[in-house]
């Protein structure tokens, strides 16, 4: 007997006698099933890329622990893209062509994953992307699914929100990249919720001060105010000038890199999001259990959405085949699905389907996350 | 627009301005005394400011003395650059190109090694006055922001004292002008390069770790400051740190009353056009021929 199947047998035998969900080591073996993950690791993604990294081996480790793919292992064979498109592409052709994989996760931004979406699409490989639609050309590809709320359904959110506070006029202090496609959306919704937006100021992606424009805000003298942004720096600026109605974040800032940055500021802040580690909901407890023990450290948004992902696939090819690929693979992972991050149903228009009743809305108090008890009713 | 809005942008110019202008005039006196456009300058600030926020939190320092830490990592790694890098390169006749590439390649690897051994988060540090704001006419700023007002003036003077009171100021002077006529006089022209390097370390750090309480500092911070506090030393004439001073007022100003007064989605036009209007209507920078020849 070899030392790792002895190992295996031995942990087989301590599921036995109960100690822990992870310990029960189920045989698998033959030839792996492969699946290609491109994330971005490095460069500006890297916020993101990081933890759905971290999801996805986590999710790896879990599912051959309960017996992998009809009794075969799964493997993820995880790219970085350095948060470049065209090394995306590049490595998504090598993924398929080279390394034959079945189908694809990722990637992390939503430029690649319009790119890789060329490829997987025409050659149809049933691709889950880390990211919400985006183009529209997006709506086309019948098989590139997505595990993040489109923008329109995150404007709904803070939408809803500022409706829950009756907060009638709301300013608005957005970035130029992410936040002005999630201004997109809220523009045109904002009279559906009787919100009517008294100030919407922009500033440049990276910037130091935003002083300014949170002065203009506060001129127009809101009932409440949104941040959408990929930073610390407006959450500063607006406490720093003693904005004190409430202030509601887009999920774009809901790290802990960006709240650990917003020092003292981070306090009286609601953000629409979904997983809250220090109160998860109890369908959401088992994963940042696992989490918190596998990386002394605790979970959000993305490496639940990855996390997601890769049960979703594993569900598909267990329903449709250790083999399958290409439309039996795609229809398999069609089937509405309950998730960590969310309920999802791929074959909704927008290529998710997670309603609106899925986010969680949490509130910043003296930089701590707590659950608000606040949600949106389907 | 209210009196309190443009009180509240003017605030904000001002804090601003002397932020570039610390930076800007670091990057002059640096291409004063040496010729070398320096593309790290932000890094400077990055640096003093993470060594300060490190001395404070890992070691336990004192604040007053994790200050004084940061800023003399800035001088060193200033004196280094220079002696492990630019002084080599000089003795091969290296072109202004040549050290521009340098500089530009020193910055993207300090960057990287922020990131690296430190890594992606970003760092405050504590408001000097305390988190303490002053309130005029509703518009807010902070002590701390103050202080940085007065620290920035305070550099400014000591800068134009050191540069014409100081035999050490006037002998870089020397050599930056005339290389070859200061050494006949006896000026280790070689030193004062460095010291000019030791001396831009010294204003990068300082501006790094005075602007960390109000903006925090990551591994992306200096690219930023290293390009708004070139915009102000151009506006103010490169060779005059002075000027740079006059620059970084100026563009900070525009900044921020460019978004009360038109969109702040134009705040980035509108600076950028005046800035381009002033170098066509004034060659040299605001201060123009006339104070190259002090600074």
């Amino acid at each position: 007997m070899s030392v790792s199947s002895f190992i295996a047998k031995l942990a087989g035998a301590t599921a036995l006698v109960g100690l822990s969900a992870l310990a029960v080591q189920a045989q698998t073996s033959g030839e792996p099933v492969k699946i290609g993950a491109i994330v971005s690791v490095t460069g500006a993604g890297a916020g993101l890329g990081v933890p759905e990294r971290n999801g996805l081996l986590l999710a790896e480790k879990d599912i051959n622990a309960k017996g992998g793919i009809k009794g075969r292992p799964i493997k993820f064979i995880v790219e970085d893209d350095a948060s470049n498109p065209d090394t995306a592409l590049s490595k998504a052709n090598d993924l398929i062509f080279g390394q034959k994989v079945q189908a694809l996760l990722g990637p992390s931004l939503t430029a690649s994953t319009v790119a890789v979406g060329g490829v997987t699409h025409a050659n149809k490989i049933p691709q889950i992307a880390f990211t919400g639609i985006g183009p529209a050309v997006e709506r086309e590809r019948k098989c590139v699914a997505h595990v993040l709320p489109p923008q329109r359904l995150n404007a709904m959110a803070l939408l809803e929100y500022a409706k829950s506070i009756k907060a009638a006029k709301v300013g608005v202090l957005h970035d130029a990249g992410y936040g002005n496609v999630v201004m997109a959306e809220l523009k045109p919704l904002a009279d559906k919720y009787g919100v009517k937006l008294v100030a919407v100021e922009k500033f440049e992606i990276g910037a130091t001060d935003t002083t300014t424009q949170a002065a203009k805000v506060k001129a127009a003298q809101p009932d409440a105010v949104f941040i959408i942004a990929t930073s610390a720096t407006p959450f500063r600026n607006v406490k720093q000038i003693q904005i004190a109605q409430p202030v509601i974040a887009a999920i774009g800032s809901s790290s802990y890199e960006y709240v650990n940055a917003m020092g003292p500021a981070a306090d009286n802040i609601v953000i629409p999001e979904f997983v809250v580690g220090e109160d998860p909901l109890p369908h959401q407890k088992d994963f940042v259990e696992l989490y918190k023990k596998t990386y002394n450290a605790t979970p959000k948004n993305y490496e639940a959405a990855a996390w997601d992902a890769a049960h979703i696939i594993a569900a598909a090819l267990n329903k449709a085949g250790a083999d399958a690929t290409g439309e039996k693979l795609c229809d398999a992972m069609k089937a509405p699905y309950s998730g960590v991050l969310a309920n999802y149903n791929f074959s909704a228009d927008d290529m998710t389907g997670i309603p609106i009743s899925s986010f969680v809305f949490s509130k910043l108090v003296g930089g701590k996350y707590t659950r608000t008890p606040f949600r949106v009713a389907q | 627009m209210t009196l309190s809005l443009v009180l509240q942008a003017l605030f904000a110019g001002v804090t601003n301005g002397i932020v570039y202008a610390l930076v800007g005039m670091g990057l002059s006196a640096i291409f004063k005394g040496s010729r070398v456009i320096n593309a790290m300058q932000g890094e400077f600030a990055v640096i003093g400011a993470m060594t300060t926020v490190l001395l404070l939190t890992k070691t336990g320092w004192p604040y007053a003395a994790a200050i004084a830490g940061g800023a003399v990592a800035g001088a060193l790694v200033g004196a280094f650059i220079e002696v492990a890098f630019v002084r080599y390169m000089a003795k091969k006749n290296a072109s202004e190109d040549s050290f521009l590439l340098l500089t530009i390649g020193l910055a993207l690897t300090l960057s990287a090694s922020v990131l690296f051994f430190i890594g992606r988060d970003g760092h405050l540090l504590p408001p000097l006055g305390g988190e303490g704001v002053l309130i005029i006419l509703d518009a807010v700023i902070q002590f701390h922001a103050l202080w940085l007002i007065a620290i920035g003036i305070g550099a400014t003077l000591a800068l134009r004292a050191f540069y014409h009171r100081t035999t050490i100021g006037l002998s870089m002077m020397a050599a930056s002008i005339d290389a070859d006529g200061a050494a006949t006089t006896g000026i280790n022209v070689a030193r004062m390069r460095t010291f000019t390097f030791v001396l831009g370390g010294l204003l990068g750090a300082l501006g790094g770790i005075l602007v960390t309480p109000l903006i925090g500092v990551d591994y992306q911070l200096g690219l930023n400051l290293t390009l708004k506090g070139f915009a102000a030393a151009v506006l103010g004439g490169l060779t005059n740190p002075l000027g740079a001073a006059v620059g970084g007022l100026t563009l900070g100003l525009v900044e921020s009353l460019a978004i009360i007064g038109i969109s702040s989605s134009y705040k980035d036009v509108v600076a950028f056009s005046v800035l381009i209007i002033i170098m066509i209507l004034m060659p040299q920078g605001i201060l123009g021929r006339a104070g190259r020849r002090g600074g």
